[in-house]
């Protein structure tokens, strides 16, 4: 015991000390109304699941966020710069990491907007901390629908993605009227995005008079073949909204194998990639976005070929605080709380995302809309 | 009663009991002869599943294999066993053997450490990517049906293999002196090495073998299921681990009858409970609850006596 | 016989060769001499709430010191591993119980505040109510789950608590859609998508809102409780328990309640809990079904086995390293400069003579140049890389180490074989170790700058972190600060 609180000392003052080496940004408790000076560079802060599980979609929002300021370096006598921090969305850490990074972009004084975060549970999570930095955050695949409804983040929080609610619309309209089944199975991977687009989903066919079933499968669960046996064969279609398109190749697979190659298959944003895309006939719900458009061919020259699109709304989301900062600097000081104002105030008439960009009060996309496409010869081509 | 659903859902619950089954001997030998819970086995499957991966794609993939594709497949099997079986052999002279006269916690957290070590070095090594085995490409997925029941290549194959490879096993346990040597040391290790039974080797061959049908149930896993990816060990060896426990940790028959039991389990629960994807690993883990509450050592273990 | 004449300082010399003096021969030879020695003769010297006051006090004094983001980086989160770790060090450190679902009662404390002081009900209890509330509640919920365990042993007790543990993930993921017969559709959790809103701690009409004051709260709460156990600890219930965890059936045949302590051992370990997921929750503004699984059960054993199972102090200096380590690795230049320090520092520690050391170092640093000069002479393309680090360290390692320009298949390889070369390394004796060692360091540095320092936050941490665990077991099996075992088998 003795020698053992003794280390503890040791322990406790040793990173005392290393705590008061590290950054020694006083906090700000500037609630978002005190100006700074603009200078030529402005930062932007950038949350996002650089590491973790949802490494994979994180990279692409990333990518194309970078992309955003490299291009806009480039034209520009301003420059913008990054300041990301890694969430590791799904991680062991829960959310943990998410605040830790809000905390930081919160002391940061020079940055004036955000980006992010990723996940719904994650904007849930650092509400309170990023509104008491002042900041406005813009996250580009926080879909949940309640995060504008709520009111608890109203004119702090945007997105430049459609809700759920949307999406939902758009899918059970398609089923309805276009496809005109009648008997449809769906299947959630019980996280929180796949959940809550299910239950809409599932509510809406009801309504609509579609026989529908509802189950679950894990995240970790590659083995469907007892789930496929369940599901009977006049089943028409089987909407799975789930996140990772592996799994989803998987169990289109194992479909075919069970001899069940009949009934189709449906997926939802997050299926937008090419293992989903490889399997043919599959129909998928995205934004509108259109392969010809000019910044989606250049990101695609540059990075291989790879259009990434599931990171595009974050080129739109840097897109919005970038010319909200822009717009706030014009008299070469700016607040939070002005570039939260400007970002409110939005109007772009073209963007990538197929959608000209303009928010409501809740902080969704005027008019957002999802497009329907089918997978043919191994790209998805849009066809409502 | 719809016997076409009970005929699927049965050959599903096979095919995933098997793969339990064989996960399951691994951690039953292990435990039988160090009283050592393995958590690292469950990712030495993981990473027989990757050898395999490579194999098969170092004979030229799926598509255009350089040899036929039956070859390839068992040059695979072939591959991801030795290397699997080296790789336990490995693991258990660095991490389990300096650790064998310290207390029973310290080898768990070593193996604990071990299995982060591995998960994250495939991480590190082949990246989050999930990799395709591609079985349509190489051995053909025929689904044959016979009136309304289905069985697809793979299933069958991963049946008759996992019964071949566990009657070889029981054939080594039950009739080689090193079986018998296995079976000495896990009765009570000081005096097998009293009676002249090198300990040391008895136990490295032990894992050696235990490791080589995780690395066939790896390939097997992908060769039915198609995607891998280096979490896969995590959920798979806790349900190998379950199987082992309900058919009697130290037995044998135990985590083969164990496994195919969970496999089954799962399969039933799915297919006829409301709701059963979503909670079919409660009702797999409830159902051990109740057998290790009614016999406490499982379903065919031996009741340990202990002394003081 | 002639008795000797009694001498006047007889008391004061130890008599040489009587029983006294050389039962306290072992003291005398661990005794430090000089500052160290005189800092631990202090430090004994302290009454334990001294000892307490004396880490508490400076612990007080960092908000002062520290911005509020780094408060929150480094402290607040630390208090709280270290928290949950006390109550886990309950039932696995002083009892012995293998509990694998232990998180889900930090969990059950969260969302029972949420319950509770929330807009999910529109409750909004006052946190002197709603906590002690939530504790008692958990405490209750341990005790069930420990019924089961009366019939169990060591391994069987972890599989049902890690049942347990992912049921209640399950559960918490799904009650969105629990219909009661007589309340109608209930939304208990908020489901996959969680208890959102929940209040900050209203103690007494005090508002505890910034990062600052949840670090109070934490820090008095860890005091509290480290207080609370140590009493504990030293009671016969404490005895009791160890008792139980060196030897359960000896300790059965001693009358000694087993059943009874195993079940408060599982109370208390669970009110703990409780008590620290309330107060987690409340600083998270909200419960997540993800926050409370496998990953964080993980990083709480991480904590309470490094430290030390049955430890106190342990499990802080546990708490502080788990959660401050990786802070440190986020930086890939702080990274960088931690990997070459440590093994710096190693090898100035565990090298001796100096002269050896001195020698091993030149022979490092020259065989690495040596390399360097014939792969940029033979194959340019081996060094065409640029260096991730910053600052001073990019010059330097641009120079020494490997850089190739396509790292990829190269680095793998590399992997491989440095853990090859590792594991060969602590077969070797003597100098065969040191000649093996130099090739190997060298290889350990190019696998860390082509392959690891990009994934310091990733996977880099957790390789680290298992390597270090089975290093960790070979060499103190206790951990940092526990106690030395021997089991009798």
């Amino acid at each position: 015991m003795k020698k053992s609180l003794f280390a503890l000392l040791v322990a406790v003052l040793a990173f005392a000390a290393a705590g008061t080496g590290g950054a020694s940004t006083r906090s700000s408790q500037a609630a978002g109304a005190a100006l700074i000076n603009c200078g030529k560079t402005r930062s932007i802060g950038l949350m996002a699941p650089i590491t973790g599980p949802a490494a994979s979609i994180g990279t692409l929002q990333v990518k194309w966020a970078q992309f955003y300021v490299t291009r806009y370096n480039r034209a520009h006598r301003t420059k913008f710069k990054l300041v990301k921090e890694d969430t590791q969305l799904g991680g062991p850490n829960g959310n943990a990491e998410a605040l830790k990074g809000a905390q930081a972009l919160k002391g940061n004084g020079k940055v004036l907007g955000v980006v992010g975060p990723a996940g719904s549970n994650e904007v849930k999570g650092v509400t309170s901390t990023l509104k008491g930095g002042g900041l406005g955050f813009v996250s580009g695949s926080a879909t949940n629908t309640t995060l504008t409804t709520d009111g608890t983040r109203t004119g702090y929080f945007f997105r430049t993605v459609p809700p759920d609610a949307q999406q939902s619309k758009s899918v059970s309209r398609f089923i309805v009227s276009n496809l005109k089944y009648k008997k449809v199975y769906i299947i959630d991977d019980q996280e929180a995005y796949s959940t809550g687009l299910s239950d809409e989903v599932e509510a809406q066919l009801k309504a609509a008079g579609v026989t529908t079933t509802r189950d679950g499968v894990s995240q970790q669960q590659s083995d469907f073949s007892a789930l496929i046996a369940k599901i009977p064969r006049d089943t028409q279609l089987v909407y799975i909204p789930w996140q990772l398109a592996p799994k989803a190749q998987a169990f289109g697979q194992q479909l075919r194998q069970a001899g069940k190659a009949s009934i189709k298959l449906m997926g939802s944003d997050g299926l937008f990639a090419p293992e989903f895309e490889s399997l043919s006939g599959v129909y998928d719900s995205f934004f509108p976005v259109q392969p010809t458009d000019a910044t989606i061919k250049a990101y695609m020259a540059s990075h291989g070929g790879n259009g990434d699109f599931f990171g595009a709304p974050s080129y739109v989301a840097a897109q919005v605080v970038g010319r909200a900062i822009d717009k706030a600097c014009k008299d070469g000081r700016a607040s939070r709380a002005e570039v939260r104002r400007w970002i409110a105030k939005t109007k772009l008439k073209k963007t990538l995302l197929g959608l000209p960009v303009s928010f409501t009060k809740g902080g969704d996309i005027k008019g957002g809309v999802f497009g329907i496409y089918q997978s043919k010869n191994g790209k998805f081509a849009r066809i409502a | 009663m719809n016997w076409s659903l009970f005929f699927d859902l049965t050959v599903s619950g096979l095919t995933l009991g098997s793969l339990y089954a064989l996960i399951a001997l691994g951690y039953s030998m292990v435990y039988g002869i160090l009283k050592l819970l393995n958590f690292a086995h469950g990712d030495v499957y993981m990473i027989g599943a990757f050898m395999g991966w490579f194999a098969l794609h170092g004979l030229g993939g799926p598509i255009s294999p350089d040899v036929g594709a039956w070859i390839v497949t068992a040059l695979m099997f072939l591959a991801a066993m030795a290397g699997c079986g080296v790789l336990g052999v490995v693991i258990e002279r660095f991490a389990y053997r300096p650790l064998r006269d310290a207390p029973r916690i310290a080898p768990l957290i070593s193996a604990l450490g071990v299995s982060f070590f591995l998960q994250n070095s495939a991480l590190l090594l082949f990246g989050a990517a999930f990799r395709d085995y591609d079985s349509f490409d190489l051995i053909g997925v025929r689904t044959r049906h016979v009136g309304n029941v289905y069985l697809a290549t793979p299933q069958i194959l991963t049946v008759i293999g996992a019964i071949v490879l566990m009657i070889a096993l029981t054939l080594v346990v039950a009739r080689t002196t090193v079986g018998k040597a296995m079976r000495a040391t896990s009765f009570d290790r000081e005096a097998a090495a009293m009676m002249g039974i090198d300990v040391d080797r008895v136990i490295s061959f032990t894992f050696f073998i235990g490791s080589a049908l995780a690395g066939a149930a790896g390939v097997m896993f992908g060769l039915v299921f198609g995607q891998i990816y280096h979490y896969m060990g995590f959920i798979a060896g806790l349900k190998g681990f379950t199987a082992a426990v309900i058919g009697g940790i130290g037995s044998i028959p135990g985590a083969m009858l164990g496994g195919l039991a969970v496999g089954l389990l799962e399969s039933y629960a799915t297919g006829y409970l409301p709701q059963g994807s979503t909670f079919q690993n409660l009702y797999v883990f409830a159902v051990l609850i109740a057998v290790i509450l009614v016999r406490p050592s499982g379903l065919l273990g031996r009741a340990a006596i202990q002394k003081v | 016989m002639v008795d000797l004449p009694e001498r006047p300082d007889a008391l004061q010399t130890p008599r040489v060769g009587v029983d006294e003096w050389v039962a306290a021969h072992e003291e005398r030879v661990g005794r430090r001499t000089g500052l160290p020695g005189l800092i631990e003769r202090g430090w004994n010297w302290l009454p334990p709430f001294g000892k307490l006051a004396v880490c508490v006090v400076p612990a007080a004094l960092l908000p002062l010191l520290m911005s509020e983001e780094n408060l929150a980086r480094y402290a607040v989160y630390t208090l709280f591993y270290a928290l949950m770790g006390l109550g886990l060090n309950i039932v696995v450190g002083f009892s012995g119980l293998l509990d694998l679902g232990y998180i889900a009662f930090v969990g059950f404390g969260a969302y029972g505040y949420g319950i509770l002081a929330s807009t999910q009900f529109g409750n909004h209890w006052q946190a002197e109510l709603a906590i002690p509330v939530v504790t008692v509640a958990t405490a209750i919920l341990g005790l069930l789950v420990g019924l089961p365990s009366r019939r169990l042993v060591g391994d069987y007790l972890a599989i049902v608590t890690l049942f347990f543990g992912q049921a209640f993930v399950v559960f918490v993921n799904n009650a969105n859609r629990i219909s009661f017969p007589h309340f109608g559709h209930v939304d208990l959790t908020g489901g996959a998508n969680g208890l959102a809103n929940i209040d900050p701690l209203n103690l007494f009409g005090y508002h505890v809102s910034s990062t600052r004051q949840y670090y109070y709260v934490a820090l008095i709460a860890f005091a509290l409780l480290v207080s609370a156990l140590y009493f504990a600890n030293e009671s016969r219930t404490g005895r009791a328990w160890r008792a139980l965890r060196e030897d359960p059936l000896a300790a059965e045949s001693m009358t000694i309640p087993v059943n009874r302590l195993k079940l408060m051992a599982f109370a208390f370990g669970a009110g703990v809990a409780g008590f620290t997921g309330a107060i987690y929750g409340s600083f998270q503004t909200g419960a997540f079904p993800g926050d409370y699984d496998v990953g964080l059960l993980i990083t709480i054993y991480a904590v309470v086995i490094l430290g030390g199972t049955g430890s106190l102090a342990g499990v802080a200096l546990g708490a502080i390293i788990i959660n401050c380590a990786p802070e440190l690795l986020r930086s890939q230049h702080d990274a960088s400069l931690l990997f070459y320090g440590v093994i710096l520092v190693t090898i100035l520690a565990k090298v001796r003579p100096w002269r050896l050391c001195a020698a091993f170092l030149a022979a490092l640093v020259g065989f690495g140049f040596a390399v360097h000069a014939i792969a940029d002479a033979a194959w340019p393309r081996l060094t065409a890389g640029h260096a991730q680090a910053s600052g001073f360290l990019k010059g330097p390692i641009e120079a020494w180490v490997l850089l190739p320009r396509h790292p990829v298949k190269i680095a793998d390889f590399a992997y491989v074989i440095l853990i090859a070369a590792i594991l060969l390394v602590t077969q070797l004796h003597g100098w065969r170790r040191l000649a093996v060692l130099v090739p190997t360091l060298y290889l350990a540095a190019m696998v860390w700058e082509n392959l690891l320092v990009g994934q310091t936050a990733g996977a880099t941490r957790l390789i680290l972190l298992g390597a270090l665990l089975v290093a960790l077991m070979n060499a103190r099996p206790q951990g940092l600060l526990g106690t030395a075992r021997v089991e009798i088998v």
